[in-house]
């Protein structure tokens, strides 16, 4: 009888510790529930959505993983990256380069330009360790300016852009939006199947799955290994001989390009390029996605990525027609979502900081124990 | 650092510098622009045909009258379309093939079909199209986003405090 209750207990224990481990996803799981059948949308075209915006957004989302890895939390200068491949695309639309080739292009145009912003925000980071989160989203902003001086004034002026149609009127700058049709969806068409009804852009999943194959394979790599030494403890791995500062500069450089690809693919997809606004959001909405997905700031995985975009996006789609339904409103929905966005942010990053102090604290009272029974 | 290590990353740089260079030729994009229309050359005039199908890769791209303008893309340097000429009513139609190739710096090329037809120097059927600059207003531009807050707001208030040069 008495096991019978330790059994229970142990298993009630166990089913708090997993609902509190997995609160922010079990909660974005009861909102979907709730919102699908209210918002009255088929699965059909619920499916569809989910899989164009995996297609989408995953890639993005991968680059969040290896900063984590190497203990520098969410890397909001992932911004940074999908500047660069902004930037890429600028060029590649005035060459007039469409298709899948105009997107490989960009791609490896990109890099020198992440390359050189992952460089110099690693080197920031570095000067600032233990606030890496609040001095990426900075950068960003920092950068973010610098982009719009490139493109709204050098573009054009000292940078030769040829095509009257991508230039302001006034003969420099770029315009607010930039036309990719020519290369629209051209990954995500080639190979594309239909299921169901379902379009399942197969050559982005391939590249989706090398990646995730990539990142399982540069984890046991002996730099994979030096990261998630210095992501562990920084004086440790220094001590084991571990180079800290260029690791982790090495992991933001990764980090900026794979970011940069990232929003290549995303904008492929959606066909057109809103020059100054499409990367402000883009890091604030991934990260609320990794962490929606169950990842925290110092621990992430492919899986999270996957769950996050699922439950993320879910609730992106149906939030508005439920809100609509519910209140004869949808910019209810609207608002829902936007501050469930960042919501979910602040609520990783207080539970992150809850979750040091105690850690803190209750090493704390080993030591004083310790000290104790040495008296 | 070893020159291992110096030579695998002059390597890199070099096939990725490969690679963008095949990208920019065979993703090179232009525009064909067909025209059934009226020329003039040498003190001959050319007259327009009463029906032109233009077909690339077997698919039809244009059907013009006379004085009607169509358009093809493509991408590489290298372009051919078939066209199916009826020159007068009732007229049984005929089948030519042109092969053309342009030159990588035109984006766009109008070609003439009445003078192709004819076998004129390339100079009196082809010449480059210049787009004409329209002013497009936030309104005219059809923007597709997602829910990522992605909006033209801030940017346009951007360019309109920009001083005109």
């Amino acid at each position: 009888m008495s096991q019978n209750i330790k059994k229970e207990t142990s298993a009630g224990k166990k089913a708090l510790g997993f609902l509190a481990a997995n609160s922010v996803p079990v909660m974005f799981i009861l909102i979907c529930a709730v919102c699908i059948p209210i918002s009255g949308f088929s699965p059909a075209y619920l499916l569809n959505e989910i899989v164009t915006r995996m297609g989408r957004n995953v890639f993005l989302i991968l680059s969040l993983l290896i900063p984590i890895m190497a203990g520098m939390g969410l890397n909001f200068g992932m911004t940074l990256g999908a500047m660069a491949g902004e930037i890429a695309l600028i060029f590649v639309t005035d060459w007039q380069i469409w298709g899948i080739p105009g997107v490989v292009l960009a791609m490896i145009i990109s890099i020198p330009f992440s390359i050189g912003l992952g460089l110099l925000c690693g080197k920031i980071l570095n000067m600032a360790k233990g606030r890496e989160m609040v001095t990426s989203y900075i950068i960003s902003y920092f950068i973010n300016g610098v982009y719009q001086l490139v493109v709204l004034y050098m573009m054009g002026s000292i940078i030769p852009i040829k095509h009257t149609t991508i230039r302001l009127p006034r003969g420099y700058g770029i315009r607010n939006t930039l036309s990719l049709l020519s290369m629209r969806q051209s990954i995500d068409n080639l190979l594309a199947i239909r299921v169901a009804g379902v379009k399942i852009p197969m050559l982005t999943f391939i590249i989706i799955a090398v990646m995730c194959l990539v990142i399982v394979w540069f984890r046991r790599t002996k730099l994979g290994q030096d990261m998630r030494a210095v992501g562990q403890d920084m004086d440790v791995a220094r001590d084991a001989g571990i180079n800290v500062e260029r690791t982790r500069i090495i992991s933001i450089v990764i980090s900026t390009v794979l970011a940069g690809f990232g929003m290549i693919i995303y904008l492929q997809n959606m066909g057109n390029m809103p020059t100054y606004s499409a990367h402000s959001q883009i890091g604030m909405f991934c990260i609320a996605a990794l962490l929606v997905g169950g990842a925290s700031v110092d621990r992430a995985s492919i899986g999270n990525v996957f769950l996050g975009v699922v439950l993320f996006h879910l609730m992106f789609i149906v939030a508005p027609s439920a809100g609509g339904k519910i209140t004869g409103d949808t910019m209810i929905g609207e608002y829902f979502r936007v501050f469930v966005s960042y919501g979910v942010i602040t609520v990783a990053l207080v539970m992150y900081e809850t979750k040091k102090r105690r850690a803190k604290a209750s090493m704390g009272e080993q030591l004083q124990a310790a000290q104790q029974e040495g008296e | 650092m070893n020159v291992r290590k110096v030579l695998f990353r002059v390597g890199t740089v070099a096939v990725l510098l490969a690679i963008a260079a095949c990208m920019m030729v065979i993703g090179r994009g232009h525009t064909v622009y067909f025209d059934n229309k009226k020329l003039e050359y040498n003190g001959q005039t050319l007259d327009t045909y009463r029906r032109i199908n233009v077909f690339v890769n077997g698919e039809q791209v244009a059907k013009l009258s006379a004085k009607d303008r169509g358009m093809a893309t493509f991408t590489g340097q290298k372009f051919s379309f078939d066209i199916e000429v009826t020159k007068e009513k009732g007229d049984e139609p005929v089948t030519y093939t042109f092969p053309i190739t342009v030159p990588y710096g035109m984006d766009g090329i109008v070609l003439n079909l009445p003078g192709m037809i004819e076998e004129l120097p390339e100079e009196a059927y082809a010449s480059e199209f210049v787009p004409v600059a329209t002013e497009t207003t936030p309104e005219d531009e059809e923007i597709v986003t997602d829910e990522f807050g992605i909006s033209i707001e801030s940017a346009e208030d951007s360019a309109e405090a920009a001083p005109e040069g």
